[in-house]
């Protein structure tokens, strides 16, 4: 593998298929105006800022929240740098040009090891990775949320086109007021002069759009006002009476529902159907077969005058369905084959230092584990839905998506129509977890509304339809072994791991003219193993990238989410066998990485690590860096009839700059729950193609009852802002694996601890 | 609020509700306040009845399995999972949904909390949550953590439960 072929795998892109961007011209990030949506009334100067004439501040919104917060977020660094109250921002769904594209998520994918990736003195094969792999983002223009990227991506630009547009409306101010542009003030939305004059922005748009200001820069850190301070959310509000939009709200004259029966074993097909019944049943229209598309599975919509009558229809239908060619699908040969692949298979290294083989053959003891993680569904609380209406060649679409411009390009090609024909209109979304980057239920309902004569539609999935046919997070097996010399110090550290790869299948759904033969070393298989920050002197880490079959994709912290599991486990194991304390073992591998070591001891001091506990409750400790952001937990637990309770989970996050505080500790709560219930509950079995678990009765989550309380501790920084979304997800199973082995002596290898 | 007389019937499609259609029960119940006579099913659950033929959306599907209480609505004060409540159930009943909590001009304390606590993420869950603690606390204006465990059963997959649970606690001092 050349190098070369390995810095572009984060994009999944050959060479070949690259041709042409360097020829492009550079993007500006902060845009035309002619990007913002034309409105009477208000004036656009750059490609995210319109002034309204009440002095309003509209902001094209380019990322979907999906509870994360992202909307606070970006509208705090606009009023910041435009000196306007928060509430002052008004939200304006982006357009499709490659400005709104994610470019940080991207060059997120580069499987460069953190300690050489971070900081000023790059090597240069990291700077001219990120480099060239930002150029290809940049003028794909993927409009993605996704990554805990957003605000690491729109930290530069975003804040520049607000301070430009500051700096137009001080330009047009002194020239209406004829005063020098250094005596204009702005505060709260006013621009003022010391003679009396004062008036809100709008006075000033159309002044504004003529200057072209020199020289903007952005404001110091210490004469923030908004950044770094706890706000208020303008969302909760609508989120407590009702009235928020969700995918599924949304209410269009005439429109008519339609509810799905996808293929019931994985890979299966569609062979014929009858439904004359379902057709005899009141309110029903019609029943619609679907074509795979966008990675759907094959299978029949029946479309009725509410989601209930389409649903009792769609179970009337009688349907014949074929086995895929290849066998039905089976969790436990899965499992089987990855532990042979491990003991067969090099697989790809993805981080090398010292001789971890040699290190090992030389010991003098070489303590050595197996781990495993399970598949895992997505369960968003809002099912997969989209609303589309296909009206005189024209499509408009109404969905909770993570990906609106791919959204755009699947219905464009489900309809053979082009993608400027088709709208998008983003909604809130019920949780997306990466479930939302996936484009197969646009496919499905465009194929409905193009059987729907012109009649706008909503196409929900039941829960059993959600849970048998998502992206899961792909099952991986590790194993895990170090060398001890003759004093018992570890030597090193040799982790292989096997299990899908992530990426190249998502390319192939929704980027397929990206998608190769052959599958590039795929950085979401190996992140959380190759990226450690321990200081082994021999050190290995693999990968052995598999293709088994089971449609796989992006799930709340990806690689990281199993395998932090391992590694911080495993190092947990080798304190124990090496008699040490597992935060002072951790400490002293960490002289390097002060960083990782601060945020470590912040969560140890804050949760008393080392203190006594009531009787029968543990510490266990987990610290892991995904997304940028560097995460401490410990988890203290007990065990009430065999069953593991989380009382409390303390967290000490390293995410660089903080924009919202409150919106830190809502993630790292959010995360500390999600990451729970894949650890107690947390597992999709697969027998004969059929997934067993189809509901939230055999699929569970941690309720009121179960949850911890949450602790977050921020650790103050002045770096770039880094994820907040995910990073809180992967060390909290280790940490509670950790714990429980006190309580037991048994150590937990296998997710999720109670079958 | 939207028709109340169930007809979807859509005007630029030809299709035709088919004309065997069963006779129709005609359901009296009130909603937030009005009565409504939607032209359904009996058995027809009444949150589809609520979400599809009253347009009332406020009240979410997560399951249909009154699994995870997205779907909580008051029926004469008592919280029920509208996913598994046939419509007939409810004839002559008043059920209340999170449209009518509280008003903009007179916010029920809960939804005062929810927001002082900032609560919602993704939101999704968060009507079925404010309507079993309303019905809690007017079961118990005073509910210890236990009585909160026991009452708010429903799945939220953001994890806001701590938050859910300090903003039932700070709304019930507000109730003083």
């Amino acid at each position: 593998m050349k190098r070369r072929n390995l810095i572009l795998s984060g994009l999944g892109i050959t060479g070949a298929l690259i041709v042409g961007w360097g020829v492009l011209p550079t993007r500006s990030r902060i845009g035309k105006p002619g990007n913002m949506l034309p409105t009477e009334g208000e004036v656009a100067l750059n490609g995210w800022i319109k002034i309204a004439k009440d002095g309003g501040v509209v902001l094209a919104m380019h990322r979907s929240d999906m509870g994360q917060g992202i909307h606070n977020a970006l509208s705090v660094l606009v009023a910041e740098e435009l000196d306007v109250p928060l509430k002052q921002i008004r939200l304006e769904q982006a357009g499709h040009d490659a400005i709104y594209g994610n470019v940080a998520m991207f060059v997120g994918t580069l499987p460069f090891h953190p300690m050489q990736s971070e900081g000023v003195d790059k090597p240069f094969a990291v700077q001219s990775g990120q480099w060239i792999v930002g150029k290809v983002a940049r003028e794909l223009g993927v409009n993605a949320t996704g990554g805990s990227s957003s605000v690491k991506d729109a930290w530069e630009h975003l804040r520049m086109a607000a301070a430009t547009t500051k700096a137009s409306l001080c330009l047009a101010a002194a020239d209406l007021w004829k005063v020098p542009l250094g005596e204009v003030k702005v505060k709260d939305g006013v621009i003022s002069h010391a003679s009396g004059k004062s008036a809100h922005f709008g006075e000033f748009a159309n002044g504004a759009a003529a200057q072209t200001p020199q020289n903007v820069t952005l404001k110091d850190r210490k004469d923030w006002s908004l950044i770094g301070k706890p706000t208020a959310r303008a969302d909760v509000p609508s989120k407590t009476d009702g009235t928020a939009v969700f995918g599924m709200d949304v209410r269009l004259p005439n429109m008519l529902f339609a509810s799905v029966v996808q293929a019931p074993k994985m890979g299966g097909t569609l062979t014929s159907f009858d439904a004359k019944e379902a057709l005899a049943l009141p309110g029903v229209l019609k029943c619609i077969q679907l074509a795979s598309e966008a990675g759907s599975a094959p299978g029949f919509a029946v479309l009725a005058k509410t989601t209930w009558h389409a649903k009792q229809a769609a179970d009337k239908v009688k349907a014949q369905w074929a086995q895929r060619a290849e066998g039905a699908i089976d969790t436990k040969r899965i499992e089987s084959e990855l532990k042979d692949k491990l003991k067969t298979e090099k697989g790809f290294t993805f981080h090398e230092r010292g001789d971890a083989a040699k290190a090992e053959s030389n010991a003098a003891r070489v303590i050595e584990a197996q781990y495993k993680a399970p598949y895992l569904a997505h369960a968003t609380m809002e099912p997969m839905n989209c609303t589309v209406q296909f009206k005189g060649g024209s499509i408009e679409i109404w969905a909770p998506t993570q990906v609106p411009g791919l959204a755009r390009a699947t219905a464009a090609k489900v309809a053979n129509v082009s993608e400027d024909k088709v709208k998008v209109n983003v909604t809130l979304l019920g949780g997306g977890f990466g479930r939302r980057l996936e484009t197969d239920v646009v496919a499905q309902a465009t194929q409905v509304a193009m059987a729907a004569d012109g009649v706008p539609i909503q196409l929900v999935w039941s829960r059993e339809e959600d849970m048998t046919h998502d992206f899961y997070r792909p099952m991986h097996v590790a194993q895990l072994s170090a060398a001890l010399n003759a004093k018992g110090e570890v030597e090193s550290l040799r982790i292989k791991s096997a299990g899908d790869a992530i990426s190249p299948r998502w390319i192939s759904r929704v980027l397929p003219a990206l998608s190769g033969p052959f599958d590039a070393p795929d950085k979401t298989t190996a992140e959380g193993l190759f990226d450690l920050p321990y200081g082994f002197a021999n050190q290995h880490m693999a990968h052995v990238s598999t293709r088994m079959g089971v449609p796989i994709g992006f799930w709340r912290s990806v690689g990281h989410s199993h395998n932090a599991f391992f590694s911080e486990s495993f190092i947990d194991e080798l304190a124990f066998e090496t008699k040490q304390d597992p935060l002072a073992f951790r400490l002293s591998l960490l002289k390097e990485a002060p960083r990782y070591a601060a945020v470590l001891k912040l969560a140890a001091e804050k949760a008393k690590w080392g203190q006594a506990l009531p009787v029968g409750h543990a510490h266990g400790l987990a610290l892991h860096q995904s997304f940028g952001s560097i995460v401490a937990q410990v988890a203290e637990v007990s065990l009430q009839g065999g069953t593991p309770r989380v009382h409390c989970v303390v967290c000490a996050i390293d995410c660089g700059t903080v924009v919202n505080p409150d919106t830190v500790a809502q993630q790292v709560e959010s995360s500390v729950n999600f990451a729970l219930s894949a650890a107690l509950f947390g597992n999709i079995d697969i027998q004969d193609g059929v997934v067993q678990q189809t509901n939230f009765t055999n699929y569970p989550l941690v309720q009121m009852a179960q949850s911890p309380a949450v602790e977050t501790w921020i650790v103050p920084s002045t770096h770039s802002p880094e994820g907040v979304g995910e990073p809180g997800v992967p060390p909290l199973a280790p940490a509670v694996a950790n714990a429980l082995f006190k309580l037991t002596g048994q150590r937990m290898r296998s997710l999720p601890f109670k079958a | 609020m939207g028709s109340s007389n169930g007809s979807h019937q859509p005007d630029s499609i030809s299709y035709q509700v088919p004309s065997t259609t069963r006779k129709l029960n005609l359901m009296n119940f009130t909603v937030n306040g009005k009565s409504v006579s939607p032209e359904v099913e009996p058995q027809m659950p009444l949150l589809w009845v609520l979400r599809d033929t009253l347009n009332l959306t406020g009240t979410k599907f997560g399951c249909g399995v009154a699994s995870c209480a997205a779907c909580t609505v008051h029926q004469d004060g008592q919280p029920i999972r509208s996913c598994v409540t046939p419509v007939a159930s409810v004839a002559g009943a008043n059920i209340k949904t999170i449209e009518s909590l509280g008003t903009p001009e007179k916010p029920h304390p809960l939804q005062l909390a929810w927001i002082a606590e900032q609560v919602p993420q993704c939101g999704y869950c968060q009507s079925g949550m404010l309507m079993a603690a309303a019905a809690l606390l007017e079961r118990k204006p005073k509910p210890t953590d236990a009585d909160i465990d026991e009452a708010m059963t429903n799945l939220c997959r953001c994890g806001t439960y701590q938050r859910v649970r300090a903003a039932i606690h700070r709304a019930a001092g507000a109730l003083v």
